[in-house]
């Protein structure tokens, strides 16, 4: 039972970092290979907010995740929206440019040093009992509540309301969309505030689990074969590559060697490149294949 | 009026011959002082571990400097920051070797930065220290005779000591699990105490070797919960150590955990409050307030620094260290003195270890290795001593 | 090596120099002066750079000629340094190999794990293909570690130098001259190999790969081989590398060098052999020259304790101006400054009819 909730945990994380991975790259056909570190930072940003807001942990928590979302749509609007009309692997490049600076600039103005956010937002973490004589820990399970209401959310956002019909028509084709009357670059920067805030809370989560530090660039590079494995511009192929990959690790981790956790992830990318580039549920021709 | 390409000429010779003489300066300046060249991973993702104790190293020589110097003359500190990289490591080696002159060169950095460091010292016949950096096997008897080491840990013989203090505490049967993180040194370390622990009659039964960038802890905990051990000891980085915890209490073992004393022990007891967590380590708690800890506390408070006082006592160590060598090697001198010094020397840390540092022609690790044990005590809400200084003779 | 000034070829023979008027063989000569002389005056710091600066062209050339010229995106690029310089300490450590046999097997390693790299070229192009390169990175460096641990070299591997007849290759100079000579050599055999036959398929296939099919190129062969060629510099490269700082560790190829290498390309500029030197020796020496800026700042002591991070966030803002804004890079910059006094008083080339 507890390797069951392992998995759930895991693929949860890796869940809600992927859909920031699938938002992008649907919208703009953008890989946002600067997502781990724009999900630090917003972990970095509620750190903050919460020793300036050392009484209002809700403030806090709220304030972070509005300025995230900003940070998203700022640096399309700053950065990304020049590399628009180039080929892709230059906008590529630029979001592995981005992560560098990113972190360059988080260690100089937070410090290279573990941080405990938990500890200024003044919550406890205390595990909580489940059936079958599994424990989970509190932030985890806000975690996978979270996911689940994120991807309801983002599924009912991206089917019902306008703006989700815009930003699936500027991705499926951008020329109609752009004639039709739909702001591309609107478009754009709301799927990058919407990534860089999903990521943002899935930062924060970990970060109130296990602690901050540099090391969260990390798990957002493993979060992408999730992306890739479920198909790069579909929701639910993120979740359905989230359980392949945690399942794959956990059961890895327990029944063969701890070891390949960290590259097993990248093997099941490898295989599924070999064998079925477009992923799981993505959309075949979005593939450049020869 | 002289003619313009006269000029223009006039002015290239005087830029050549400024830049000749330029070049021609930048070997060493006089040498009037003790020159110690340090190479250390000052910023990048391990200077938390090694960057305090530089700057306890600076700190304290500064002070001895405000006192007159040793032997009439200054210390000069020319240090580096390598950023943990072998081969800005080498590149330093370089420059401090052949360019400042140094007499000792201090390596304060990841092992990657060792190998190309110690060859470079080699060829100049220049003594190195490590200190804060994990002690490398050849300061062990039989000692290379230019390598030194001041670090507090050290790889076999704190496994040994943990064991032994785990084998005392338990009455019953130990089963013992094992955390390290998966880089070479901590993987070899809790291979060491694997087999160790089945010649101490204790059953190891379960080893969990965790990768750096992990997200959740809690399916390594698993395994290592369900192997049911009473005992876990971890011999890694601090935050697998401390994670590898968390993820057992939180899925309710509530067996005892041993790991070793990282500089920030002391401040991570207080936050974890955990009554069943023992840290082992060579270095005294600055809880014990003793005078030196008074003298490290007001130096850093004077000279200012950005990592607190608690975290210094391996540069604090070290800088004594280096007094007691350069007083012994006295004026002038040359590597070779300063190795010869080395080679037979004996530090009085001041309570900051259990006992005196002592290196011999063999032995550039001590000859006696002292280990305490301190645990938080939630009854008590305070950090309490759980074995005073116990010394391990190393042979 | 097209020029403002026109065609001056006289016959065959002089059809295949690399070098055609008087005035760049003076130029080349008093470049090759130049590298020659410039240990007469170094210091051992600045030989080290320029030593470091050498190794990481071999390298870069080898990328360019891959993704510049044949159009193979390839993020693995560490990965394949990493190989070659493990199987050099592999050898020299199990075996004792000696280094005429070390970097050969160096080179095979790199031909065999071009392979490796280079089948999912044959499915997959850019950003697909960028991500394969990037996941073989990963299990390369993971295969490195598991080598380490179980063989208990936990602090890196250690290489004696290179030994010919007795003589150590081990002073400064001596490298400098060695690696000066291999970079040359790296930059010939790529300038030339860019004007045979498989330079010319590379290029076609990097441009228009259907079309390039239809005229009867082997494009998977073509891919391949580009993947084989540029994989076997690189992993000599690596074992270089390995011998002259004499010693192999994992921790060194990290992700970041593989975007180090891309950033050199793409900064020196995309296509151009000069650029892949121009970038090397941009990114190679972009921390120092930080670092000596900042000291001489007045404000610059506050960041010389964050100078990593510092150097991380200045790399990644100049990648990010180049990407933006001279997407042809130094090479870019280069020729429209030379056209520039070519074609003084004429602002443009006039159009030929």
């Amino acid at each position: 039972m507890q390797l069951l909730v392992n998995i759930v945990v895991l693929a949860a994380i890796y869940a809600l970092i992927a859909c920031g991975y699938v938002l992008i790259y649907r919208a703009s056909r953008v890989l946002n290979l600067a997502h781990g570190e724009l999900m630090m930072l917003g972990a970095y940003l509620l750190l903050t907010t919460a020793s300036l807001h050392a009484g209002h942990p809700l403030l806090a928590i709220a304030a972070a995740l509005a300025l995230a979302a900003m940070a998203g749509a700022f640096v399309y609007l700053a950065l990304m929206r020049k590399m628009t009309g180039e080929a892709v692997l230059a906008a590529v490049l630029t979001t592995v440019a981005l992560g560098i600076l990113l972190r360059g600039v988080i260690v100089m103005l937070w410090s290279a040093q573990q941080q405990y956010p938990l500890q200024h937002l003044g919550f406890a973490n205390p595990p909580i009992a489940l059936p079958g004589g599994a424990r989970i820990s509190s932030a985890m399970a806000v975690l996978v509540a979270t996911t689940a209401a994120v991807y309801l959310g983002l599924f009912a956002f991206l089917r019902l309301t306008r703006w989700g019909i815009r930003l699936r028509a500027a991705g499926q084709n951008p020329l109609l969309a752009a004639q039709r009357g739909i702001g591309l670059h609107g478009a754009y920067a709301l799927a990058w505030g919407l990534s860089t805030f999903t990521g943002g809370v899935a930062g924060m989560l970990i970060a109130i689990d296990a602690g901050l530090d540099q090391t969260m660039v990390m798990i957002g590079l493993k979060a992408f074969p999730a992306a890739l494995v479920g198909g790069l511009d579909s929701l639910a192929g993120a979740l359905l590559g989230a359980l392949v990959i945690a399942a794959s690790e956990v059961l890895l981790i327990h029944y063969v060697d701890p070891l390949l956790a960290d590259v097993v992830p990248f093997l099941v990318l490898i295989v599924m490149l070999a064998i079925r580039p477009w992923g799981l549920l993505g959309t075949r021709e979005q593939l450049d294949r020869v | 009026m002289t003619h313009p390409a006269s000029i223009l000429r006039s002015r290239l010779l005087g830029a050549l011959a400024f830049a000749a003489a330029a070049t021609a300066a930048a070997p060493a300046l006089a040498q009037d002082a003790y020159v110690i060249g340090v190479s250390g991973a000052m910023t990048g993702p391990a200077a938390a571990t090694y960057a305090p104790a530089v700057d306890g190293l600076r700190i304290y020589l500064d002070g001895v400097n405000a006192r007159g110097g040793i032997n009439g003359r200054q210390v000069r500190l020319v240090i580096h920051d390598n950023q943990g990289e072998a081969s800005r490591g080498a590149a330093d080696a370089k420059k401090l070797l052949t360019q400042d002159n140094v007499l000792i060169l201090l390596n304060a950095s990841l092992s990657a930065t060792y190998a190309p460091m110690v060859a470079e010292a080699k060829r100049a016949g220049v003594p190195v220290l490590f200190a804060s950096a994990v002690c490398p096997k050849e300061v062990y008897p039989p000692a290379d005779p230019l390598q030194f080491c001041t670090t507090a840990f050290a790889a076999n013989h704190d496994s040994r000591a943990t064991l032994s203090f785990v084998k005392q505490q338990s009455k019953e049967p130990v089963r013992l699990g094992l955390a390290a993180m998966a880089i070479p040194i901590s993987r070899a370390e809790i291979d060491f105490a694997e087999n160790l622990s089945k010649q101490m009659e204790m059953t190891p039964v379960d080893k969990a070797v965790i990768p750096p960038p992990t997200a959740d802890y809690t399916p390594f905990a698993t395994k290592l919960r369900d192997a049911n051990p009473n005992w876990v000891y971890s011999w890694a980085p601090w935050v697998t150590q401390v994670r590898t915890l968390e993820g057992l209490r939180r899925l309710g073992w509530n067996g005892r955990y041993i790991a070793w004393a990282h500089l920030n022990a002391e401040d991570e007891l207080a936050r974890l409050k955990d009554g069943d967590f023992y840290v082992i380590g060579a270095n005294a708690f600055f809880q014990d307030e003793l005078p030196v800890h008074k003298e490290i506390r007001d130096a850093v408070a004077k000279a200012g620094s950005q990592y607190p006082p608690t975290q210094m006592a391996e540069g604090w160590i070290a800088g004594m260290v280096i007094e007691q060598i350069l007083k012994q090697a006295g004026w002038p001198t040359n590597p070779q003195k300063v190795a010869a010094a080395m080679s037979d020397l004996k530090v009085d840390t001041k309570g900051l270890r259990g006992g005196p540092i002592e290196w011999t022609k063999d032995n550039h690790f001590r000859t006696r290795q002292y280990y305490r044990v301190y645990r938080w005590d939630p009854s008590a809400s305070a950090i309490r001593l759980v074995q005073d200084w116990q010394a391990v003779d190393v042979k | 090596m097209a020029h403002a000034s026109g065609y001056f070829r006289t016959d065959y023979r002089r059809d295949l120099w690399l070098l055609d008027t008087r005035a760049q063989h003076v130029a080349a000569a008093a470049g090759v002066a130049v590298v020659v002389l410039v240990p007469a005056v170094a210091s051992p710091f600045l030989l080290d750079l320029a030593n470091q600066f050498f190794l990481a062209s071999i390298g870069a050339i080898a990328l360019m000629l891959l993704t510049g010229l044949a159009g193979q995106v390839s993020l693995g690029h560490a990965g394949l340094l990493a190989a070659g310089a493990f199987t050099a300490g592999i050898l020299f450590k199990e075996f004792d190999a000696p280094f005429w046999l070390t970097i050969p097997a160096a080179a095979m390693t790199g031909a065999v794990l071009g392979v490796v790299f280079g089948l999912p070229s044959l499915r997959l192009r850019g950003l697909y293909l960028a991500v394969s390169t990037l996941a073989l990175h990963f299990v390369v460096v993971y295969l490195g570690h598991e080598y380490e641990t179980k063989r208990g070299y936990s602090t890196g591997i250690l290489i004696d130098p290179p030994s010919l007849f007795g003589w150590e290759l081990y002073s400064g100079i001596a490298w400098y001259y060695v690696l000066a000579a291999a970079a040359a050599a790296t930059l010939l055999f790529a300038l030339n190999l860019a004007r045979t036959r498989t330079g010319r398929a590379w290029r076609a296939i990097r441009d228009h790969e259907t079309v390039a099919g239809a005229l009867g190129i082997d494009v998977a062969r073509g891919k391949l081989s580009a993947f084989v060629i540029s994989s076997m510099i690189t992993a000599v490269a690596g074992a270089l590398f390995a011998y002259y700082r004499s010693f192999v560790s994992v921790e060194a190829f990290s992700l970041f060098l593989s975007i180090q290498y891309v950033a050199m390309i793409i900064i020196g500029g995309i296509g151009s052999l000069l650029g892949a030197v121009l970038g090397a020796g941009f990114v190679t020496l972009f921390p120092y020259a930080l670092e000596a800026v900042l000291r001489m700042l007045p404000g610059g002591a506050a960041f010389a304790s964050a100078i990593f991070a510092v150097n991380y966030a200045a790399f990644g803002l100049v990648m990010i101006l180049f990407l933006v804004f001279e997407p042809l890079g130094l090479v870019g910059i280069w020729h429209r400054v030379r056209d520039y006094f070519l074609l003084w008083p004429f602002r443009q080339r006039p159009a030929l009819r």
